[in-house]
């Protein structure tokens, strides 16, 4: 067989070995394996892991022969505006208030647009306050402080 | 039967039972017609809305959603010839045709009539087969469910997209991670960094609205095509006499399959959309038609998902074994509401089985009345521009999400699987075993256990009794048929599209 290198399935490889493998060094550190009949915490994830490893290695080694498969490009602006403004409303919603935060978010999010247009981004946080201020706050009355002031 | 089955039609017929229905299917619809959302992101991301219901209540309302969300899906595919998951694909190719050919009118007619006949007649076989699987699922014992398990988890890994030993990976993987938290058995705390929140073990709802919500979106952002206006116009909405000729046998047929394939583990909505397309080409008078925009391209498949979609709730209920990622998310919200499905729920909690069973009826009815009176308002909803829509979602995952636990520690991980699921999409690796993975993770440990303490410590009693034999067999011969190139190639085939 000629080597033909998969990048898609030599990363998920890699990946699924090196998860395995240091999830298997803590549970050996930390976790008694018990005997086959009065398990300890660590048996069960001894198999688990030690399965994902042996998969991990099938799936590198038939990877390197079924390519070329490219990884696509990866869209890191989008990823990383999108997974930005969701963590800015995991820290500030308990500080600042759900308004603020919901501004902040939307506003973050928005950026992923190619073209950002502020009329355009104001006028959703807007209506997306009156309408989770309505669904959330009103109608299913989660509790979450609104204003920076309110505790 | 017909006596618990009035039972049930008075537990899902209280105000508070029908407006959950109402609202599930309603709001499914509204997320499911949204372009590449299909109904494992629609259910995640509704799913924080159901928390605080009674039991009953919220799984009827996830029922509704769910259903909801699948018709929705059919829509965009019809209109804009964008799925959101598999099944759809099937639908995309005679219904976008009919579209372009001016008939998305009867197009979206038929998939409402065709989903609504086969969504009554699945209910029944449910209603008539799931108190006789319980009686079977009550003499199984741990080695025997573990193996069932094994199997389900098997089976819906080999029938997923792609490459088998990645999704099988996934799987494994997923039930990896369904170990992290406090040992039930031991008390100990396992792989939880010392981090308090952990301890309860990663959650089920951020996780998937991580790896199917948010990594939805972002691989949306990425495609132009999704931002493309909706142009067609919808002309009558009903079907004339000689296409409800037309129609008739496929629906039968379609129903027929949609309900046997549902019940299957790893069975489910798209294998069973393939199947009665393939079958309907194959069988049908109109063969020149198909791809085309045949009619009978469009009653079949949408009669089939339908019906495979109420069927596959009947391993879930009685044996608490979910068959693929949507089940596996119904059996995440009742584990939260404080439920273990299994074979003892239709026992200790006969409104829950009889009133979903009933809901299902009145969902189905809810989404013709819905669907084609409204249907002007989910084409509105196609026109409004991306822009808008994403940050839209993206606040509502963010809300629900925090609003799981009131916990800030919950959206960080919706982050972390909002990454995870996008750098998987990347390497072709499935999301949804892993899902499915670490729902029965837990379980399985349990029986796993309990199985090894009863024989003394001998595996061998896994093949020593007769049921778990047998079924460790089926799994055996699951993995050997897609290891054969010729049953791979006609899998691939058939998930590409027919």
């Amino acid at each position: 067989m000629r080597l033909r290198p998969d990048a898609q399935d030599i990363f998920a490889g890699v990946m699924f070995i090196a998860f395995a493998g240091v999830m298997l060094y803590l549970n050996f550190e930390s976790h008694p394996i018990g005997t086959a009949r009065r398990m300890g915490s660590g048996y069960m994830p001894m198999l688990t892991f030690g399965i994902l490893a042996a998969l991990g290695v099938a799936i590198l080694v038939s990877g390197l022969f079924t390519g070329p498969e490219p990884i696509g490009r990866f869209a890191w602006r989008d990823m990383g505006l999108i997974l930005l403004a969701l963590t800015v409303y995991g820290l500030t919603v308990e500080r600042l208030g759900f308004v603020v935060s919901l501004a902040l978010c939307i506003g973050i999010a928005s950026v992923a647009e190619k073209v950002w247009k502020p009329l355009r981004v104001f006028g959703l946080i807007a209506f997306m306050l009156a309408l989770c201020w309505v669904l959330f706050i009103w109608y299913l009355d989660i509790r979450i402080p609104v204003f920076p002031w309110s505790r | 039967m017909l006596e618990n089955l009035i039972y049930g039609f008075t537990v899902a017929a209280t105000f508070q039972n029908l407006s959950a229905c109402f609202i599930g299917a309603l709001l499914g619809t509204a997320i499911g017609v949204l372009p590449g959302i299909g109904p494992v992101a629609t259910i995640s991301l509704l799913l924080p809305l159901t928390f605080g219901m009674p039991p009953t209540t919220a799984i009827i309302m996830l029922a509704g959603i769910y259903y909801g969300a699948q018709y929705g899906g059919s829509t965009t595919s019809i209109l804009m010839n964008l799925p959101g998951e598999v099944s759809s694909v099937i639908t995309t190719l005679d219904g976008y045709q009919m579209a372009k050919n001016g008939q998305a009118g009867p197009a979206l007619a038929v998939a409402a009539i065709g989903s609504f006949i086969a969504g009554c007649t699945a209910t029944i076989l449910v209603a008539a087969l799931g108190p006789m699987l319980t009686a079977v699922a009550l003499s199984f014992g741990p080695a025997d469910y573990f193996s069932l398990m094994l199997l389900g988890l098997i089976v819906s890994a080999v029938l997923s997209e792609g490459n088998v030993v990645k999704s099988i990976a996934m799987m494994v993987a997923g039930v990896g991670l369904g170990l992290v938290g406090t040992d039930v058995q031991t008390g100990q705390q396992r792989f939880t960094f010392d981090i308090p929140e952990l301890s309860d073990g990663i959650g089920f709802a951020p996780m998937a609205m991580g790896m199917f919500g948010i990594a939805e979106i972002i691989r949306n952002l990425e495609m132009p095509e999704v931002r493309a206006a909706l142009k067609t116009k919808i002309s009558r909405l009903w079907l004339t006499k000689e296409e409800w000729k037309r129609v008739a046998a496929p629906i039968a047929r379609g129903t027929t399959l949609g309900s046997i394939v549902g019940i299957l583990p790893g069975g489910g909505a798209a294998l069973s959309s393939m199947g009665a397309y393939t079958l309907e080409r194959r069988i049908s008078r109109n063969k020149h038609l198909f791809g085309k925009g045949a009619i009978e391209g469009v009653a079949a498949p949408e009669s089939a998902n339908n019906a495979a979609a109420q069927t596959s709730f009947i391993p879930l209920l009685t044996l608490g074994i979910p068959a693929n990622a949507v089940m596996a998310l119904m059996v995440g919200a009742l584990i939260i509401q404080g439920i273990q499905p299994g074979p003892r729920m239709i026992e200790a909690q006969p409104d829950l089985f009889w009133g979903l069973i009933a809901s299902m009826w009145i969902g189905n009815l809810m989404l013709v009345i819905i669907n084609l009176p409204m249907i002007g308002m989910w084409v509105r909803l196609l026109k409004v521009p991306y822009d808008l829509m994403y940050p839209a979602i993206l606040i509502f995952c963010a809300i629900g999400v925090y609003s799981l636990n009131n916990n800030s520690f919950d959206v960080y991980v919706t982050v972390v699987f909002g990454f995870l699921g996008y750098l998987f999409s990347k390497i072709g690796c499935p999301p949804a075993p892993m899902l499915i993975g670490f729902v029965l993770g837990p379980m399985m440990e349990e029986h796993l256990r309990r199985a090894m303490l009863l024989s003394r410590g001998n595996p061998m009693v896994f093949l020593e009794r007769p049921i778990s034999a047998t079924l460790l067999a089926l799994a055996v011969i699951a993995v050997v048929a897609m290891a054969l190139p010729s049953i791979r190639k006609s899998k691939d085939e058939a998930l590409a599209g027919g």
